[in-house]
């Protein structure tokens, strides 16, 4: 993963962050399991009596400090969580109609494919084009099963569930096409079930949604004069 | 227990009246039970790790076609109930089961016909399960998330069959743990309060208790599925008033719930191991006792920490949050506690000890990979990638493949009257160890680094998946050998291992006061317990009487 948002900066930070406390977890535990596997048990009762471990109070004090730990843990956690589920300010690159409100897309995932409403009444599938150095905020909603969107560059991955809405959030720093692949087993063709999301310039952006409206009802119309025409389209 | 005496029946060896196996399909004694238990799930591991070698084989290179994306998810869904619920789960409570009733000195279980009626609706789940081969097994995943088990996208009758199996194994398994939970509280020997109880026979009441809990909150989801595809119901379904998210809170309650039950039966095996090679009992078997207890209904309470992606408020995350790494304390301690019984060195290192602490060491691993998943923005990253598969294999891998097994070799000679042999057991240990780690340490790099996603047929070359993959593969292969090795020896030591006598390892409670194998009464007299060691406290009066100051290496067995 390379962040290429504000929010995925901050999921990167608290990935660091987990792997770290991870680390010192399994150090900890296998360094005194290893030193005591090494020692070989004395003769005689005497080893066998309680050690100072066994005290109460290095039982509570050693309790104390796990709780701690994990009191720090949660509250970086929570900074850090807030943090990503922000939505991004439009930078001033970025799409001049999107600074007060993010640019709002709705994106539909069925089996399996996602599909995109532009608020224009244009839409796609597959790919998402978006404004670079713009704030984006996609409603997930699926017609089937459960689907999880996914693009780790741009975001944390989120489940569509039927019946539900879900939201995700994004401000792309940089030009260019971002991967991603759907996260929720949803059946046989759940492997190739992909996104991709292009980032362009705002002018470029203006122009792509406005050819893809334009295309749609051109194409929707030719389909109704054929039907008038009395042909099967 | 019966306060009025009653007429001791002392018997030297008992004439079979009926053919072995007759015997033990028949039988409700709490050790035939828990034979049948563990050695079916043991058989279970062999095909679970069969079917994991498949798919590994699938996902050797990228692109692969060696499966069907359908075949692949048969494979995938098989895989992972044939883990849980043939596996894992009645493995612990095979364990439990026939030792926890030797450990506090009954004679058998109180509600011995509800054990046997729950170890016949398992085998009667697993069969149905197993049976789908013949037709069409379930394609939609380990734990398949409405609504695509609803009959519009799995019409075939794969979902049915898995609903009736897995229905079946998880009723079987509370019966069993009413049972379990019955004798526990029932029938301790005079003298064990529950704080001379040992440390495993809590676990069993404890584990009993959970499996109280999580169990009929699936059975309910299970039956809801039932109703939903052959009968017009909308629990799971979107509208007519359905809610998908519904089957996710009601299953992960039950997964969650028995991920901690697997957890703490290994730690309890892992005591029982430790303490009788160190020679000492645990630094504070109250913390330790509580500990368990604790994570038991912490871990299920995290049950949220699944669904960090769902459409959930970001309150309740919060809260999953606070339920996973309230997680630390207990966990924390019971390592402490663990590591402080062997800290002060341990006795010739045998292959009980070996797998103990491997186990340790892969749950240490999974749990602190569960720490990381705990933090929420983390898990946005790292919820739909192999990194979670790593995790959870390293801790129920730990937990139930290398806990189970230091259980199997501990207590082998209690079930057998032999001894597991020595030299192909450290064989079988290095190879399950190293099968583990190679087969799931890579997934922890293709699904951190580079995202690789759970559960996918395939992926593609040029993400910088493809080595990983093959190194994982190779594992795998490793594993398999390593779990048939294992399985091979016990066959062989069933027989032809060295005679093992009542009490090979000088353990301190009372399940190796009883012949090996016990008779079907497991005791002549009930003992009379006046500490948590209660062999310790036998071994040195018999000592005294016979005017010894110490207490001699190998004891007779008394009474």
């Amino acid at each position: 993963m390379a962040p290429h948002s504000p929010g995925t900066d901050q999921i990167a930070t608290l990935l660091w962050i987990g792997l770290i406390a991870a680390a010192l977890v399994v150090v900890a535990v296998n360094v005194g399991l290893l030193a005591s596997l090494r020692r070989r048990r004395g003769g005689g009762d005497a080893a066998r009596d309680g050690r100072a471990e066994g005290g109460r109070r290095a039982q509570t004090r050693f309790g104390a400090a796990l709780a701690a730990f994990a009191l720090v843990l949660f509250v970086v956690g929570v900074v850090f969580t807030e943090k990503a589920r922000q939505t991004p300010d439009t930078g001033s690159a970025g799409l001049a109609s999107a600074r007060e409100e993010p640019l709002r897309i709705n994106a539909t995932g069925q089996q399996w494919l996602w599909r995109y409403d532009y608020p224009n009444g244009a839409f796609s599938f597959y790919k998402l084009v978006v404004p670079v150095d713009t704030a984006v905020e996609l409603t997930l909603r699926s017609t089937d099963v459960v689907h999880t969107w996914n693009v780790p560059d741009l975001s944390g991955m989120r489940e569509a569930v039927p019946g539900k809405t879900n939201r995700v959030v994004f401000k792309a720093d940089e030009e260019g096409t971002y991967e991603g692949r759907a996260a929720t087993l949803s059946g046989q063709g759940y492997a190739s079930m992909g996104t991709a999301v292009e980032v362009v310039s705002p002018q470029e952006y203006e122009n792509y949604v406005k050819q893809l409206k334009a295309d749609i009802e051109d194409a929707q119309q030719r389909v109704v004069s054929l039907i008038e025409d009395g042909e099967t389209p | 227990m019966s306060q009025r005496p009653h007429p001791e029946l002392v018997v030297d060896g008992y004439p079979s009246r009926r053919p072995r196996w007759v015997e033990l399909a028949t039988s409700a004694d709490h050790k035939d039970l828990g034979r049948i238990l563990v050695t079916g799930s043991l058989g279970f591991l062999v095909l679970a790790a069969l079917q994991l070698l498949l798919m590994r084989l699938q996902l050797a290179i990228p692109e692969n076609s060696f499966l069907s994306p359908v075949t692949f998810n048969r494979l995938l869904s098989s895989y992972g109930t044939t883990a849980v619920f043939l596996f894992a789960l009645p493995l612990a409570f095979g364990f439990l089961y026939y030792v926890a009733p030797l450990q506090i000195g009954a004679r058998g279980t109180a509600l011995p016909r509800v054990g046997q009626t729950g170890v016949a609706l398992w085998v009667a789940g697993a069969a149905v399960l197993y049976a789908t081969f013949l037709f069409t097994p379930s394609e939609a995943g380990i734990n398949p998330l409405a609504p695509l088990t609803e009959a519009a996208y799995t019409a075939d009758n794969g979902v049915n069959a898995w609903i009736t199996g897995t229905g079946l194994a998880t009723l079987g398994l509370v019966l069993l743990a009413i049972d379990l939970a019955t004798t526990v509280r029932n029938l301790r020997a005079p003298g064990m309060a529950w704080r001379r109880l040992p440390v495993f026979s809590w676990v069993a009441a404890v584990a009993s208790w959970l499996m109280l809990f999580i169990g009929p909150v699936l059975l309910a989801a299970l039956t809801m599925l039932m109703l939903d595809r052959n009968y017009d119901a909308f629990f799971f379904t979107d509208g007519g008033g359905g809610a998908p998210l519904l089957w996710q809170h009601l299953s992960w309650i039950f997964f969650a719930g028995a991920y901690m039950l697997v957890v703490i039966f290994a730690f309890g095996a892992i005591a029982e191991v430790f303490s009788t090679f160190a020679g000492r009992p645990l630094p504070s078997r109250a913390v330790t006792m509580a500990s368990l207890a604790a994570i038991a209904v912490i871990g299920t309470l995290a049950w949220m920490q699944n669904m960090l992606t769902s459409p959930i408020g970001i309150g309740w995350m919060y809260f999953a949050m606070l339920m996973s790494l309230a997680l630390v304390v207990p966990v924390g301690l019971v390592f402490y506690n663990l590591i402080g019984t062997v800290s002060g060195g341990v006795g010739p290192s045998r292959a009980p000890l070996l797998y103990a602490a491997g186990a340790v060491f892969a749950l240490s691993v999974g749990l602190a990979a569960e720490l990381s998943h705990s933090l929420v923005g983390a898990a946005w990253n790292l919820k739909g990638t192999t990194d979670s598969t790593a995790a959870t294999h390293f801790a129920l891998g730990g937990g139930a493949l290398l806990g189970g097994l230091a259980a199997l070799h501990y207590w082998f000679p209690k079930m057998t009257g032999r001894t597991m042999g020595e030299a192909m057991a450290r064989i079988s240990f290095w190879a399950i160890l190293v099968g583990l780690v190679v087969t799931f340490a890579p997934l922890f790099v293709t699904g951190a680094g580079e995202g690789q996603v759970i559960d996918a047929y395939k992926y593609y070359a040029g993400e910088g998946m493809s080595g990983w993959n093959l190194v994982s593969t190779i594992g795998s292969l490793l594993l398999l050998l390593g779990i048939v090795l294992a399985l091979l020896n016990a066959i062989f030591s069933r027989t032809g291992g060295p005679r093992a006598g009542h009490d090979p390892w000088g353990g301190e409670t009372l399940e190796w006061l009883a012949l090996s194998p016990p008779d079907p009464h497991n005791f002549d007299v009930l003992p009379d317990v006046r500490s948590a060691r209660p062999l310790r406290d036998i071994r040195a009066a018999v000592a005294k009487r016979e005017g010894r100051a110490e207490p001699a290496g190998e004891s007779r067995p008394v009474g």
